[in-house]
């Protein structure tokens, strides 16, 4: 670790063992899919193989005959088709290959499958549009009547910083270009998985799901059935991965499993195999980026104009939160005085595009990280000396007009540069003129905005009760998605309170035990959603002193103290143990106090709720703060390239990453190897490459994803910023750790190749011949 | 979901007679990993299936790697694991060892068979070219008894193999190569591990005392509708000292030859400099094996 100030901390700052590491590495974590409950039955759905047409006809009448089929609803039968998110829980209108028509409930799985095969439907197929140039053609077919042109129009945002005409006029180097990205699936383990019970009596639907974000989720099923909210638990079941993707889909699947459920009065276990995973699962969204960036000779850059077009799919309710972070983000980690772009989503007859870690992040910094080094090759600069000149420190003002503070991104990249030798070996790469297999260095660094921002509130409750034997529950409103969040919060809570680690209890999400804080994303979960268990624990800590007072808990003889002069700022709470701070001496067990509490009616428990900084910001100019804090990065790869087959090799990357403060240094670690493999398959060889709408990649034998022997040696540094925005200073981490990945690979093959790979990814084809096949 | 039988066979009798039985509805199932895949993917070509005839329980009768004389024989149901560890293979033709180890993964290997692999017919299976450029023989079981065929002519088209109704692939039979010769695979593709080959090739060089190319095999995978060595192209070495410019020539002549039998397709753009390149690639490295 570099940087950061040394603080004495007891518990956070600490590479602590996973809370629920055992459970999940020994196999014995019980998912949804391993849930069983007597004389449960089986769902599944229907779909459309068409990309864009109207169901004409449908017929269950041989579904319905099977015996053990015991429930099929089809569009027709739904009182709600449409959600309240936007997708369709069934539909006889079709918007893309994977909207659902039908779906069943039987007593096995097999019987689910013949009651699909059974249902007989007629499609009418109508014209559709794919791509975003299709789409905002002339006269293209509209995917939703109320969207012209098929612009998204909810998604739309603007910077307008300064003047970009007369910045342009002052630059002596106008390049022009234009990036694109592709749809990639997040690839989690496991499918999605719900199971659906009900209680017959009071009528409270529980589902125990794979949910992201749990009260999201709840909002499917409250809305399916037309009841309150209060009349669904909501349990989240441990998940296998997620990344962004077990948001929508997995609303729609549990939603259908509560309707089944309701209908059938029987247990609904609903597991997506994982071509459904596939078909229905959102994508991370294929970017048309085209930029024009201005300098002047000395390398200053005075003008940059954008315009970054996403493809949606056929619907959509996220696009607007990521156009609204790409628009904010959409100069790059730069200080430029006239800025003006436009951001804006399209919708397709396709999958619909959602949230990926990363956000819209790794599409734009593929394109950005590319163009600066275009520019200085223009300028006849050296990269990093560009990127030097004009990359944000403290008190520049970011594209949406406000200063930043504790910027540490020079640092980050020099230290990088350095230890990398990449000067040296990007010079000698570049002379690389023959030979079959050339090396490549690339660069690229990023800038990530912490939390939600001023995109949507960022708030969060933590409750958290301390038992009578000394243990500690928590729960709180943000979710364990695999990133760790349980073991953060825990090392967070335990530090707050002044009890061990070991001392934490954290189950899974249950909607009876916490309010609803918001989603668990945007990597906001250690940075800003911890915030209210450190504000809980404070506060419990500090009604745990008063009641240790209160009940005479410390044996005061020998000290010449008597408690009319104690009072509680006298008092300190670490590691479980109370003592005077003067008398450090004089002490008592945490367990003991709390032990009396129980018998004395002494309040042991704290709800806290954080609400950040207000965040305005003008729509019309993008203008306003954005974040209440930024993190850094800089990441570097080193390829083999082939030259006469284009099979990039990654060799290695060094990846350094701002964390702030490193609450778990070896779950950071564990984020950024991931987080380097996820960008390294984004790179290189994912692509699910729908065709007409309809995704052909549909398992893992035919989409590909680097394997572990693809993944290539890793250096990891963490930097520690001293800035004490988040909580105990932490910044976001998991979404960094993979988006700038794969613009330091185009680099890379740049440098080997002298190509430019500008649509994403570095592919054989692309990389042999400078564009995609087919 | 496709509804079948499942059956054992005891005897290698007993098979043909299930299979004859199901007329052309049965499917033999060895090691699984294209089967039970293409099963769970409702491929219409099982559509009517009827049963599963498991042959794993005929292991003494069909999992073999063994010399006889100057032959080697290669039971149907050996794993491509087995091909990968066995002496007799690395000691006479080690590109099949080579090519059966870059099958998927060590799980697939474990379970894959030879057999299996072969009677799949995918023009990408990687044991498919040392195979033909060994001009491997397939001896077929039925119910009138043996039969013994060229590999070649056995692979018909993508998906189907010679095989009647009542008949099954027992065992591959190939010549040992002469003391001398060298072999090399080479595979092209998307990732290091679980890689279907988007280009593969199996080539044997051999020289004569006065260091010219004496023997030749060049049999490349995933280019042709059939699988087939490019006799021209070995014919261009045949006479010749090993060098970098021949084997170009060796390369552009296995590219051309491409583009005689299936015409310029969307793909060509980049097989046609790929598959030169990784020709060169087996040839210089098994070049480099002779020293």
């Amino acid at each position: 670790m570099a940087q950061g100030k040394e603080e004495n901390y007891n518990v956070i700052h600490k590479s602590k063992p996973r809370i629920d590491g055992v459970e999940k590495v020994t196999g014995r974590a019980l998912y949804a899919a391993d849930m069983y409950m007597e004389g449960m039955l089986y769902a599944g759905v229907l779909r459309s193989p068409y990309s864009s047409a109207k169901v004409t006809k449908i017929n269950t009448d041989k579904a319905k005959a099977i015996e053990g089929v015991e429930a099929v609803v089809t569009y027709a039968d739904l009182r709600k088709k449409k959600s309240w998110a936007g997708y369709m829980y069934l539909t006889d209108h079709i918007r893309y290959a994977g909207d659902c028509v039908a779906m069943v409930a039987a007593q096995s799985k097999s019987l689910v499958d013949d009651a699909l095969a059974a249902i007989e439907v007629e499609y009418e197929e109508l014209p559709g549009v794919y791509t975003i140039d299709d789409a905002l053609s002339e006269g293209a077919p509209l995917v939703h009547e109320e969207y012209e042109k098929n612009i998204f129009t909810d998604s739309m945002f603007h910077i307008r910083k300064g003047d970009v005409e007369k910045g342009f006029e002052q630059a002596d180097v106008i390049l022009e270009r234009e990036y694109r990205t592709q749809y990639i699936e997040h690839s989690y383990i496991e499918p999605e998985a719900v199971l659906a019970y009900m209680d017959p009596n009071s009528g409270l639907m529980t589902v125990q799901a794979s949910a992201q974000n749990p009260f999201f989720t709840r909002r499917y099923v409250s809305d399916i059935l037309g009841i309150p909210l209060n009349k669904v638990r909501m349990i989240q079941a441990i998940l296998g991965g997620t990344f962004g993707g077990k948001e929508e889909g997995i609303g729609l699947v549990t939603a259908r499993a509560a309707y089944l459920c309701y209908q059938t009065k029987k247990p609904v276990k609903f597991v997506f195999t994982r071509e459904d995973s596939f078909l229905e699962s959102a994508k991370r969204h294929p970017f048309r980026l085209r930029y024009k960036i201005g300098a002047t000779k000395e390398g200053k850059i005075v003008a940059f104009e954008g315009e970054q077009v996403d493809n949606c799919g056929a619907y959509n309710n996220q696009t607007q939160f990521m156009n609204w972070r790409a628009n904010v983000h959409s100069s790059g980690p730069y200080e430029i005085e006239n800025v003006k772009t436009d951001t804006y989503g399209v919708f397709t007859n396709n999958i619909h595009s959602g949230a990926m870690r990363g956000y819209s992040s790794p599409s734009l910094i593929f394109g950005q990280e590319q163009l600066i080094e275009e520019l200085a090759e223009e300028l006849n600069m050296d990269e990093i000396e560009l990127r030097k000149i004009n990359c944000l420190k403290d008190g520049s003002i970011t594209a949406t007009g406000v200063p930043v503070e504790y910027v540490i991104l020079q640092d980050v990249m020099e230290q990088t540069v350095e230890q990398t030798d990449y000067t040296r070996k990007h010079a000698e790469y570049k002379k690389q003129t023959d030979g079959r297999k050339r090396k490549g260095i690339g660069l690229a660094i990023c800038y990530r905005g912490c939390g939600l921002g001023a995109e949507s509130p960022d708030a969060s409750g933590c409750m958290m009760i301390a038992n009578e034997d000394g243990s500690v529950s928590i729960a709180s409103g943000l979710a364990e998605n695999g990133q760790g969040l349980k073991t953060a919060y825990a090392q967070i809570a335990a530090e707050a309170l002044g009890v061990r680690y070991e001392n934490i209890q954290f189950p899974q999400l249950d909607s009876f035990a916490i309010a609803d804080s918001g989603m668990t994303v945007a990597s906001r979960g250690t940075v800003m959603g911890a915030q209210s268990v450190r504000k809980a624990g404070e506060k419990l800590k500090k009604i745990m002193i008063k009641n240790a007072l209160e009940l005479r808990a410390f044996s005061l003889e020998n000290t010449g103290l008597t408690y009319d002069d104690l009072t509680e700022e006298d008092v300190e709470l670490k590691d479980a143990v109370f003592f005077l701070k003067k008398h450090p001496e004089v002490k008592v067990d945490f367990a003991s106090v709390t032990n009396t509490c129980i018998w004395t009616g002494k309040q042991m428990a704290a709800y806290e709720w954080f609400m950040p900084e207000d965040l305005p910001q003008d729509h019309a100019t993008g203008q306003g703060k954005a974040f209440p804090t930024f993190a850094y990065g800089c990441v570097v790869a080193e390829v083999e390239v082939d030259m006469r087959t284009g099979y990039v090799d990654l060799k290695k990357v060094t990846a350094s990453h701002d964390v702030g403060r490193a609450i778990n240094p070896a779950l950071i670690k564990g984020q950024i190897y991931g987080g380097i493999v996820m960008g390294q398959g984004y790179g290189i060889m994912e692509d699910v490459a729908p065709k007409k709408g309809r995704v052909k990649n549909r398992n893992f034998d035919s989409y590909i994803l680097p394997t572990s022997m693809d993944a290539p040696k890793m250096d990891i540094n963490i930097f520690e910023s001293g800035d004490p925005t988040g909580t105990y200073g932490a910044k976001s981490i998991g979404e960094p750790a993979t988006e700038a990945v794969a613009a330091a690979i185009a680099n890379a093959v740049y440098n080997a190749t002298g190509r430019r790979v500008r649509e994403n990814p570095c592919d054989l084809e692309t990389v042999l011949l400078g564009k995609k096949l087919g | 979901m496709f509804k079948y039988d499942y059956y054992r066979a005891g005897t290698l009798d007993e098979v043909s007679e299930i299979l004859a039985r199901h007329q052309g509805k049965a499917r033999i199932v060895a090691g699984g990993t294209d089967i039970m895949v293409q099963i769970r993917e409702k491929d219409k070509r099982w559509e009517d299936l009827e049963c599963l005839l498991d042959l794993t329980f005929l292991e003494s009768e069909l999992r073999y790697i063994r010399e006889e004389g100057n032959q080697i024989h290669i039971g149907a149901l050996s794993t491509h694991t087995d091909l990968e560890r066995s002496e007799i293979i690395k000691k006479w033709i080690p590109f099949l060892g080579k090519a059966a180890s870059t099958v998927g993964s060590p799980q697939i290997r474990n379970r894959g068979t030879i057999g299996g692999s072969i009677c799949n017919a995918s023009p990408a299976a990687d044991p498919l070219t040392p195979l033909i450029a060994l001009e491997a023989k397939v001896v077929i079981h039925g119910k009138a008894g043996e039969r013994e065929m060229g590999l070649k002519e056995f692979y018909l088209s993508q998906g189907k193999v010679d095989l009647n109704e009542d008949e099954f692939l027992k065992e591959f039979v190939v010549e040992k190569l002469p003391e001398g010769a060298v072999t090399e695979f080479v595979k092209l593709g998307r990732r290091k591990a679980l890689a279907i080959s988007r280009l593969n090739v199996s080539v044997v060089l051999m020289l004569d005392k006065e260091g010219s190319i004496s023997y030749a095999r060049i049999a490349p995978g995933c280019i042709f509708r059939t699988p087939d060595r490019v006799e021209t192209a070995e014919e261009l070495l045949i006479g010749k000292k090993p060098s970098e410019e021949l084997w170009k020539e060796a390369g552009k002549e296995v590219s051309d030859e491409m583009i005689r039998r299936t015409g310029i397709r969307w793909s060509t753009e980049y097989k046609q400099p790929a598959v030169e390149a990784i020709v060169e690639d087996a040839l210089a490295q098994a070049a480099e094996m002779i020293g």
